[in-house]
């Protein structure tokens, strides 16, 4: 496998709309920024928006968009494909720097996204992306859609090997986790990726905090961070900008800075131990977020019952 | 895995004893500090001050070692939401007894922002 010995592949995993690539962007600008790492940004989601916060742009080309253009990955140049940070992350400006790629992907309902992602894999390893001297971190930011051929693609690969799950307190969060976790765990005995962490991007519902704390202790991890929500995440967002570099000393930033921290030095990951969808309902009974619900009741509207 | 703050090795597992824990503010220097101000809620809320002054509780150690680690200054600092969570969870254990303590615990248990100061 390319790259140094010391380089970390993470990815950034969750059901789609949990907030992804704003989480992912805000945390590797913290990496970036307070600890001094560099890092490469590899978007996995069709979407390509796991890089414009980093950029200042809408959208950079995708390294497919490029391809198609061309005719041929082939004729695609590195420097087309894989665009320097802006403001605080360029490799000019003291401390860490970011570098932005994107996959790409199909159309909304045409094609495979995980052929994108292969395919922009290949092509940075073969012009040397992971060889980039100083790297210490390549991010996936992976589409949210856990049976999608792309979902599993970085770690197929052998790239990622330490997943962070984004999600909340809220239910189908807790149960894309838990699937997630689930997809993990097939490929966990046969390669080296681990759980690493769960990152709690709240909803501010109640209990959030308890029911995320105890998802990741019954499937084995950790509630690396809980993220409060705060609107200085959207007023930076409309900047293109992250949290980080649009206002350093911000509450919000300071709870990045952590989650930051906290990723740089950990060292938790594990193989895990996915609950099963009854558990996950008693777990929220057992938090109080679900009244007890006879049979007599399913699919009766709150006047009926 | 992280608790305050603090790192355990990955080798104790998700589940680190409350004593380990309490050992790492053990040394903390609470002889200068008889007040813990908190200051709850959002920019866009009312904001209410509390007072906590029981010293004798993990509670005021624990918010004292938050309170001085990198604040030089003693300036006025933005408590992390994770951060006063577990010392929350931890204080209904390890000071279950002390009344005015479980009740800070159940403010601090909510959504609100909390700032803190010493006096």
């Amino acid at each position: 496998m390319a790259g140094a010995a010391s380089l970390r592949q993470i990815a950034f995993y969750g059901k789609g709309g949990i907030g992804k690539s704003t989480t992912s962007q805000n945390t590797l600008a913290a990496m970036a920024h307070y600890f001094d790492k560099n890092i490469m940004i590899v978007g996995c989601d069709p979407k390509a928006d796991s890089t414009r916060l980093i950029l200042h742009e809408k959208a950079q080309d995708t390294i497919l968009s490029l391809a198609a253009e061309y005719g041929t990955i082939e004729d695609v140049e590195m420097e087309q494909a894989r665009l320097w940070g802006k403001g605080l992350f360029d490799k000019e400006t003291p401390g860490g720097w970011i570098n932005c790629t994107e996959s790409g992907g199909p159309e909304p309902g045409v094609g495979c996204a995980g052929r994108g992602v292969i395919t922009a894999i290949n092509f940075l390893e073969e012009e040397g992306a992971y060889d980039e001297e100083g790297l210490d971190f390549v991010s996936y930011d992976v589409l949210g859609d856990v049976v999608c051929g792309g979902f599993a693609m970085p770690i197929r690969e052998g790239k990622a090997q330490e997943i962070y799950i984004v999600m909340s307190g809220e239910m189908m969060a807790m149960y894309a986790a838990n699937n997630i976790s689930k997809g993990i765990l097939k490929y966990a005995n046969t390669g080296g990726v681990r759980l690493a962490g769960l990152v709690c991007n709240a909803r501010m519902t109640d209990r959030e905090y308890d029911l995320a704390k105890e998802l990741a202790t019954r499937i084995g991890t950790q509630l690396i961070h809980f993220v409060p929500r705060n609107n200085i995440v959207q007023h930076a967002e409309l900047r293109r900008m992250t949290v980080v570099e649009y206002s350093p000393y911000s509450d919000q930033a300071r709870e990045y800075k952590e989650l930051a921290r906290k990723i740089v030095y950990n060292d938790m990951k594990i193989i895990p131990t996915p609950i099963s969808m009854d558990e996950l309902e008693d777990l929220l009974l057992e938090f109080g977020l679900e009244d007890e619900v006879d049979e007599s009741q399913v699919g009766k509207a709150a006047h009926e019952a | 895995m992280f608790v305050l703050g603090f790192h355990f090795p990955a080798s104790m597992g998700n589940n680190v004893p409350d004593e380990l824990v309490a050992e790492k503010i053990a040394d903390v220097d609470i002889s200068d500090v008889n007040e813990i101000k908190l200051l709850m809620g959002t920019k866009d809320k009312d904001k209410v001050w509390l007072s906590y002054t029981n010293k004798d509780t993990f509670l005021f150690r624990a918010m004292v070692h938050y309170f001085k680690e990198e604040n030089p200054d003693r300036a006025q600092k933005y408590m992390i939401y994770m951060n006063r969570y577990q010392m929350s969870e931890l204080s209904k254990r390890l000071d279950a007894a002390d009344d005015e303590t479980m009740k800070l615990c159940h403010n601090l248990d909510s959504m609100e922002q909390f700032r803190i100061e010493v006096a």
